[in-house]
């Protein structure tokens, strides 16, 4: 399964994954109900978004003493229970993004849901920090991105 | 309550270090529909004259719009107003900042802040998802933009706090001091620095996590995205996203510089514009804004938070200045001072060109004549403003670039006036139809148009200009300018983005 794949380095720190991920998950705006994360470091000029990568051997299902995080058959992204999830928060230690947020009202984990297979964030993300590729890999993008700033390079010698 | 809005007010009065809100009356919010019109309709019922901007009473108001802190493009905006020490006599001044602050002030579930009276000790107001705290700032005092905003974010363990703080140039209460936040967002042309500093409030941070409610979520998401990708793929807007806020640099016929004196040829524009670019790195962007048109830059190995090319062009070849690295040196004294930058152009280009009194003592000037490159004059000047004891200043503010009533609109709903009206990639009908979905109040144009035409007729009456209550034609013009011809045009062309969603 591929995750949304996040190139920091272009990220400029709009907040709008966060907006569109709030406002279509929960009909209403606010960082805190967002899947997404955006980081911050206004001195270093440093934006970074932070969003579950669905881990080919994810820690937080590992984890989870009530088996509430699990890989969803049917589209192999790793998702929460809500029925059995007591929000003990321990998924939020094993992640090595801490990627899983914390519902400010139902208090039980959360992370993105990819959408169903359009993620909306990547819509917005104008800045292509955020991009999306049902088949192809994460590291496709960043790849790509390298390969034309080398080839510049040449070309201007 | 009116979704969109949080129907409150925060008030804070700094001499007995209370906080206490206040709802606003559904009414006001559905009238004024915007940050603009709650700051003049504010300063309408409690001040029928003007106060002296030193007094504690004089009041800062920062408001923001139904749509801040939702994913409208384009919609971080705040609306500032007090009675600013800049204006001649003293009186009522508005200006707006675009940023985050807006937006993180609606998540702390406020519309509008108050800020009144004068603190005994230098304080920092901390709001937190509605609970207010003054805080001490005496070790803050002193501290430049970049180190306060920092600490104040370490000291709060939290790196998504918004501090919009001063400088020591608003500590020593220098008229042209101004507020900044994200090290980058600036509260211009109203002497902010100033009047923070007669207060004693170092800055204002705010963790704002509360969710904005929208009327029609669904709806409102369509709008929002039909219009995001519109304005991506716009021509003008790629542009702008590629050559920041001075994309028009280097046309026919030059712009005038050097307080009125002189002309900028097209060549060394775009000269100073390629030598600016080198230290340029990545981009950074407002609330929600799919324009991403600042800049951050990296000078001598070291980040320096970000410029928008519009203020580095006041500091660069409008007083002379046609090296890049010099512009960005009087550029960063300014952020870290915390300096207005088109106030301290034009305070520049009078010393350097000698008109009118001078803030400097002779020796001092004497000291930078010599000096041949003009970026380094100019920064040997500001380093001895701003750290000299030199009162007494007086330059002209440039106004505020607010000619056509669709600029007044966009500032009425805290949207951001190069969208709207320099690019016109959002149409009256467009925020017609957002407002709609936001708040469930459908507007009609003649809302709109009486909207415009009473906050008009509000603020000059705050400013004593009684231009336009007596003044039968202007006002006319202003109701039945252009807003009513953009609406003709749109209706003709079809253009509504309700149709683009459905088809």
């Amino acid at each position: 399964m591929s995750p949304i794949s996040i190139i920091p380095e272009r990220c400029t720190g709009c907040q709008s994954c966060e907006m569109v991920c709030s406002l279509s998950h929960e009909g209403s705006c606010s960082p805190s109900l967002s899947r997404i994360r955006m980081k911050k470091w206004e001195e270093i000029s440093v934006f970074m978004p932070i969003v579950c990568q669905h881990c080919e051997k994810p820690p937080c299902v590992d984890i989870c003493p009530t088996g509430a995080r699990k890989r969803t058959p049917g589209t192999d992204t790793v998702m929460t229970d809500e029925k059995r999830c007591v929000g003990c928060k321990s998924c939020l230690y094993a992640c090595p993004y801490s990627a899983p947020v914390l519902h400010p009202v139902t208090r039980r984990t959360m992370t993105c849901d990819l959408c169903h297979g359009h993620p909306l964030c990547t819509q917005v993300c104008t800045a292509g920090a955020l991009s999306y590729k049902p088949e192809g890999d994460v590291s496709t993008e960043k790849r790509k991105a390298f390969a034309q700033t080398l080839l510049r390079s040449m070309r201007s010698r | 309550m009116i979704k969109g809005w949080t129907g409150k007010r925060l008030r804070v009065d700094l001499s007995l270090q209370k906080a206490w809100t206040e709802d606003i009356p559904v009414e006001d919010l559905r009238q004024w529909f915007g940050g603009r019109g709650l700051n003049a309709s504010f300063f309408s019922q409690h001040f029928p004259s003007p106060v002296s901007p030193s007094c504690p009473e004089n009041p800062i108001a920062f408001a923001v719009g139904p749509l801040t802190g939702t994913l409208a493009p384009c919609s971080g905006w705040t609306s500032i107003a007090s009675f600013s020490p800049l204006s001649d006599p003293p009186g009522y001044a508005f200006t707006r900042m675009p940023g985050h602050f807006g937006a993180s002030l609606k998540g702390a579930g406020f519309d509008q802040c108050i800020l009144q009276g004068k603190a005994d000790r230098p304080l920092y107001l901390w709001i937190d998802d509605g609970k207010v705290k003054f805080e001490d700032a005496s070790h803050l005092w002193g501290k430049e933009t970049t180190e306060t905003t920092v600490a104040i974010q370490e000291e709060k363990g939290d790196r998504s706090i918004e501090a919009l703080c001063i400088g020591p140039a608003g500590e020593r209460q220098l008229p042209f001091a101004n507020v900044i936040h994200r090290l980058s967002w600036t509260g211009d042309r109203l002497g902010l620095g100033y009047l923070f500093g007669i207060k004693q409030v170092k800055a204002i941070a705010i963790r704002g996590k509360r969710p904005v409610t929208v009327h029609d979520p669904r709806r409102f998401l369509n709008l929002c995205l039909a219009l995001k990708d519109r304005i991506q793929k716009d021509r003008e807007m790629k542009r702008l996203k590629e050559e920041g806020t001075l994309s028009p640099l280097g046309g026919e016929g030059g712009r005038i510089i050097k307080n009125s004196t002189g002309w900028c040829l097209p060549e060394s524009e775009k000269q100073w514009a390629a030598s600016l670019g080198t230290y340029l790195f990545s981009q950074e962007s407002c609330f929600s804004c799919p324009v991403h048109c600042g800049w951050n830059i990296q000078h001598q190995g070291s980040t320096t938070g970000g410029i928008h090319l519009e203020k580095a062009w006041y500091l660069g070849p409008k007083i002379g200045v046609y090296n890049g690295e010099w512009t960005l040196k009087l550029h960063h004294l300014c952020q870290a001072q915390g300096l207005d930058p088109f106030l301290t152009s034009s305070l520049l280009a009078r010393i350097m060109e000698g008109v009118g009194d001078s803030p400097l003592s002779v020796e001092d000037l004497r000291e930078t004549d010599d000096i041949w490159e003009q970026g380094e004059k100019a920064f040997a000047i500001l380093h001895r403003i701003t750290h000299g004891s030199k009162n007494g200043f007086h330059f002209s503010v440039p106004p505020l670039s607010e000619n056509e009533d669709l600029d007044v609109l966009a500032d009425i709903i805290s949207f951001c006036m190069i969208v709207v009206n320099r690019l016109n990639l959002m149409t009256v009908s467009n925020m017609i139809d957002l407002i709609d979905a936001s708040t469930g109040y459908a507007l009609s144009i003649e809302d709109l148009r009486d909207t415009v035409w009473n906050i008009l007729q509000m603020e000059s009456r705050l400013q004593n200009k009684g231009f336009y209550l007596n003044n039968p034609p202007s006002l006319f013009r202003m109701g039945e300018g252009q807003i009513s011809e953009i609406l003709r045009r749109e209706e003709r062309n079809n253009e509504s983005i309700s149709h683009q969603t459905t088809s």
